[in-house]
């Protein structure tokens, strides 16, 4: 490896075969995000595919038709007509609700889980600790290929006519119905939980062995706190899913009854031990947009942000309760003493996510905002995540969550956190960090544009369904009551406007990776420790160990890094302390 | 029942404002829970509106007041406030408080049915509902709901109902909108819920001879659903809730309790909905997750590993009562055995039915002539019985 260390880790290496192998065989962690940042990017197209054929089924209440050679009508398929399994056509219900299940268990263990720690994260943490790479560069590898193979069950789940249970898998369902197809996808689960425990582990070491020297916990960025946070509950609750899905696996090929109740199992046993993960997971898939969120904000706010250790411990805060909500998944399956202690419980998670919002907010207060594509996603993600965040206490609410429980509401308040919070904060992320990672501008006025279409697309698409929901809409329906027409419509029509500016991104980035202008090390006047790295980074990341000289977000007293004191001025207030990165 | 604007799942309210989009329009006091559900659900959505208004105002503010001016530096201010950061952080503790304790406050009734409630037992498969009430009625009313025959279930106004439910195969969920009430259906165990319906949406017509809509149009009965996901057809288990005064709900139920004076081929076509058959056999020889039962009386079918059998009496009460026993070649085991849950009479009556859907043109007269033959019987047994 000797003879690379000055060169980009993206430089090719002196034969094809060698660079090929370079990639196959890499311990970077840098090439390894972005073997990840591929891999979730195809899996999130994929996922997409589905949601969009979702929607498309759902532009019609029924699918009905007026059969011409015996003139009566019947139900249908509007799309996968020629569906088949072991010979048979699949009724137009189970090609919808095998699109839905496919949509949620690929966009869950596929691409959000993985997408901003295990990609970003990896990319990025390191660098912003100061160090030459994660603390286990071949476990780093493993969880790669861990991923890939999981994913390979997923494609022939998919291959094989794809599960049809949701991504829930409740029981006895799920141990019931289309053998191959729902071991397959479960199987996956279980094996990409197997990556995400690999990637935890190794970001928890990371945090606490390979920090620069000098730098204390709260000198850390709150990306890597928000990391940290994120792989401590990988590392805790995600062996229970393992278990669970191994559990489940034994009961359909070994007939040992542990959810069935024909074989004397209980399915509400599933229940509690898959939410008791698949709760946390939540968390799992937010925080990391969270800790996007933080940078994204103190960047192009170019300001100190506000409460930085509020921020950081309610991070760990919601680590730590997000283990303890698990049954609010189950109040209508439960006795009253048990839903009241849950209930209590979960609003308290509500408490240390609404103190986040408030301290974004207030940094963006006297700050110097630029409006460019990672803020306006940031903005959008504060939008949505608010409203993600404060739909969350009418389930909470015993009396209402009975009413609301199973229906669009709640697949309004999901996609309101995961896509408005996560998804928009990642989207953010992938254009902030972009310049660094790919060395590379992105043309910033096609960035906004299709920033301001998903936003749009986003909305239309899920604001409506709160209604849905509030009107007793259930969920996973392929087939609905003609009051609905009108509300489906407008949320396809939704879906649409969102596909076009994914499209739209889509082409920025190619245009930026072929045609796009060369980046320069601190395009956004960034503190923390990778806008003084190369872009692109080089192997190790740093020529030379960098020196911690101030905090991540010291905008007032610091001139950035690589920057000029005319592009980021101090304040005459500010002069006295002034120091200058290097 | 789109005539006059958009109507909703749960039963009646036509949109008319977008206000009508937020919850339930003049549909707040339709069940006991209704009223105090949507009181709770008002605060926690005048409370977090509040909240949103006030961020996004101060968002949107920040980022044109503040918007980057080339060459200016950013004024200093405090990064930490601590007593700001206080009452940000006790004020939502409180406002959730009261949701939690009022949210519960409002849940707990749910739980505990009065001791006089009218039981319905209440069985879940896939994929239909049954309700037997307290003098063994089953509804035998059907309406078309989102392409599939479903049933018409009546309640009794001002008087409460408990539900004691159980499923004959996965979980389901049963789920009535309009009263705010919802509970899991699980095939290992009992689980129960109760309501009081408040207003009366059905009467009986001398002129029709039937149950008709108090304001047809506004109101035509409440939606139930199934909420829990449990497979191919679980977006069709819909069923239609009519509210009936008291005098009306007796005459429903004595309607509906009896069977006897059906003949059998009529009560086979009947049973063939009710039972939930028509989920999966279809009558016309389309396709479904069961064999259609069009033309199959008297055929050879071939089972799963071997074996056959022809369609006759033996073999239609065999796939009734032991449905795993012989599955057919090109379909998965999924129907649940009926034991116990049809009599003798209603076997004969489906097995009529299937022998009148036969290819054979002899098969349906023989099928009219028995149905005929056991009401002559019957007719004149009561005869004899009244003058002995």
């Amino acid at each position: 490896m000797s003879g690379h260390h000055h060169e980009s880790y993206l430089a090719p290496r002196e034969t094809l075969w060698k660079s090929i192998m370079a990639w196959v065989y890499t311990l970077d962690h840098k090439r390894i995000g972005v073997m990840y940042l591929i891999a979730t990017t195809f899996a999130f197209l994929l996922a997409g595919v589905f949601a969009l054929l979702v929607r498309a089924e759902l532009w019609e209440p029924t699918r009905t038709i007026v059969d011409e050679a015996t003139n009566q009508t019947r139900v249908v398929g509007q799309f996968l007509p020629g569906w088949t399994e072991r010979g048979l056509p699949v009724t137009p219900n189970n090609a919808y609700n095998r699109a839905f299940t496919l949509h949620g268990a690929i966009m869950v263990f596929l691409f959000i889980i993985p997408a901003v720690p295990a990609a970003l994260g990896n990319i990025f943490l390191p660098i912003m600790l100061g160090a030459k790479d994660v603390a286990f560069p071949r476990l780093n590898l493993l969880s790669w290929y861990t991923y890939v193979f999981g994913g390979l069950f997923a494609v022939w789940s998919l291959a094989s006519g794809g599960a049809e249970t949701g991504w829930t898998f409740y029981t006895p369902y799920s141990s019931t119905t289309n053998w191959g197809s729902t071991t397959a996808m479960v199987l996956a689960a279980f094996i990409l939980g197997f990556s995400s425990i690999f990637t935890g582990i190794n970001f928890v070491a990371t945090v606490h062995k390979l920090r620069v020297p000098g730098m204390g916990w709260f000198d850390m960025p709150l990306f890597a706190w928000a990391i940290y946070a994120t792989a401590i509950i990988q590392v805790l609750a995600t062996p229970v899913l393992g278990i669970t899905l191994l559990l489940l696996v034994l009961e359909r090929t070994l007939r040992i009854g542990i959810f069935d109740p024909a074989m004397g199992g209980d399915p509400v046993l599933f229940q509690h031990f898959f939410w008791f993960y698949s709760h946390p997971a939540v968390y799992i898939m937010i925080l990391p947009g969270m800790g996007i969120a933080s940078e994204l904000i103190a960047v192009h706010c170019h300001k100190k942000i506000f409460g930085y250790r509020a921020i950081a411990f309610s991070s760990i805060a919601i680590a730590a309760i997000s283990f303890l909500v698990w049954a609010h998944h189950m109040f209508t399956a439960q006795t009253a003493a048990f839903n009241a202690v849950f209930s209590a419980l979960t609003f308290l998670v509500a408490i240390p996510t609404a103190i986040k919002v408030f301290n974004w907010i207030s940094t963006m207060y006297k700050a110097s905002i630029a409006l460019n594509t990672p803020m306006l996603y940031a903005m959008s993600f504060l939008f949505c995540f608010t409203i993600g965040g404060l739909t969350g206490p009418p389930l909470a609410t015993l009396a209402v969550d009975i009413h609301l429980h199973d229906t669009y509401f709640v697949v309004a308040h999901f996609h309101y956190v995961m896509m408005g919070g996560t998804v928009m904060a990642f989207l953010g992320g992938l254009h902030h960090w972009w310049p660094k990672m790919f060395g590379k501008m992105y043309n910033e006025f096609w960035g906004r544009v299709g920033a301001v279409l998903v936003f749009i697309g986003f909305n239309v698409t899920f604001f409506i369904q709160f209604f849905m929901g509030t009107q007793g809409m259930p969920r996973r329906y392929a087939t609905y009551v003609e009051e609905f027409t009108s509300f489906h419509k407008i949320s396809t029509v939704g879906s649409w406007i969102l596909f076009l500016g994914f499209l739209i991104h889509a082409l920025v980035f190619a245009h930026s990776l072929v045609a796009g202008r060369a980046a320069p090390k601190n395009p956004w006047g960034g503190l923390t420790f990778e806008w003084e790295a190369d872009s692109p980074p080089v192997e190790h990341n740093f020529d030379h160990e960098p020196v911690i000289t101030h905090g991540p977000y010291d905008f007032e007293s610091v001139v950035p890094p690589h920057c000029s004191e005319q592009d980021f001025p101090l304040h005459p207030a500010a002069q006295n302390g002034r120091a200058h990165g290097h | 029942m789109t005539s006059g604007g958009v109507q909703f799942a749960f039963g009646p309210g036509v949109l008319s404002s977008w206000w009508d989009w937020l919850w339930f329009h003049n549909q707040t006091d339709t069940s006991t829970f209704a009223r105090g559900v949507d009181l709770v659900f008002f605060y926690i959505f005048w409370v977090s509106a509040a909240f949103f208004v006030l961020l996004m105002v101060l968002m949107a503010y920040f980022a044109v007041r503040y918007r980057r001016r080339p060459g200016v530096a950013p004024e200093p201010s405090a990064s930490h406030n601590t007593p700001l950061e206080i009452t940000w952080s006790v004020v939502p503790t409180i406002l959730m408080a009261v949701m939690f304790v009022w949210g519960t406050y409002e849940y707990l009734p749910l739980k505990i049915a009065p001791a006089d409630a009218e039981v319905i037992n209440v069985t879940a498969r896939q994929w239909g509902w049954e309700w037997v009430y307290e003098n063994g009625a089953q509804s035998r009313d059907r309406e078309r709901i989102a392409d599939m025959d479903s049933p018409v279930f009546a309640l009794p106004r001002g008087r409460p109902v408990k539900f004691i439910m159980s499923s004959n195969d996965v979980i389901h969920s049963m789920y009535i909108a309009a009263f705010r009430i919802k509970r899991d259906v699980f095939p290992n165990m009992y689980t129960s819920q109760w309501t009081v319906p408040k207003e009366a949406t059905h009467r009986w017509s001398e002129e029709m001879k039937q149950f008709v809509p108090i304001q047809p149009g506004a109101n035509n009965g409440y939606y139930m659903a199934c909420a829990e996901y449990c497979g191919d057809q679980h977006s069709q288990m819909w069923a239609r809730i009519m509210v009936l005064e008291d005098a009306d709900y007796v005459k429903w139920k004595e309607i509906q309790a009896s069977t006897d004076d059906i003949p059998l081929l009529v009560l086979g076509e009947i049973l063939h909905k009710t039972k939930g058959c028509v989920s999966c056999h279809s009558v016309d020889g389309s396709k479904g997750t069961g064999p259609t039962w069009k033309g199959i009386w008297g055929t050879t079918e071939q089972f799963k590993g071997g074996g056959s059998a022809v369609v006759d009496e033996n073999y239609v009460r065999e796939s009734i009562l032991e449905p795993a026993k012989n599955i057919v070649q090109g379909f998965a085991n999924q129907m649940t055995s009926f034991q116990g849950q049809v009599t003798e009479r209603e076997l004969m009556a489906l097995t009529t039915y299937i022998k009148s859907l036969s290819a054979k043109p002899d098969d349906l007269e023989a099928a009219k002539a028995a149905s005929d033959a056991e009401m002559e019987a019957k007719k004149k047994a009561a005869e004899e019985a009244t003058n002995p």
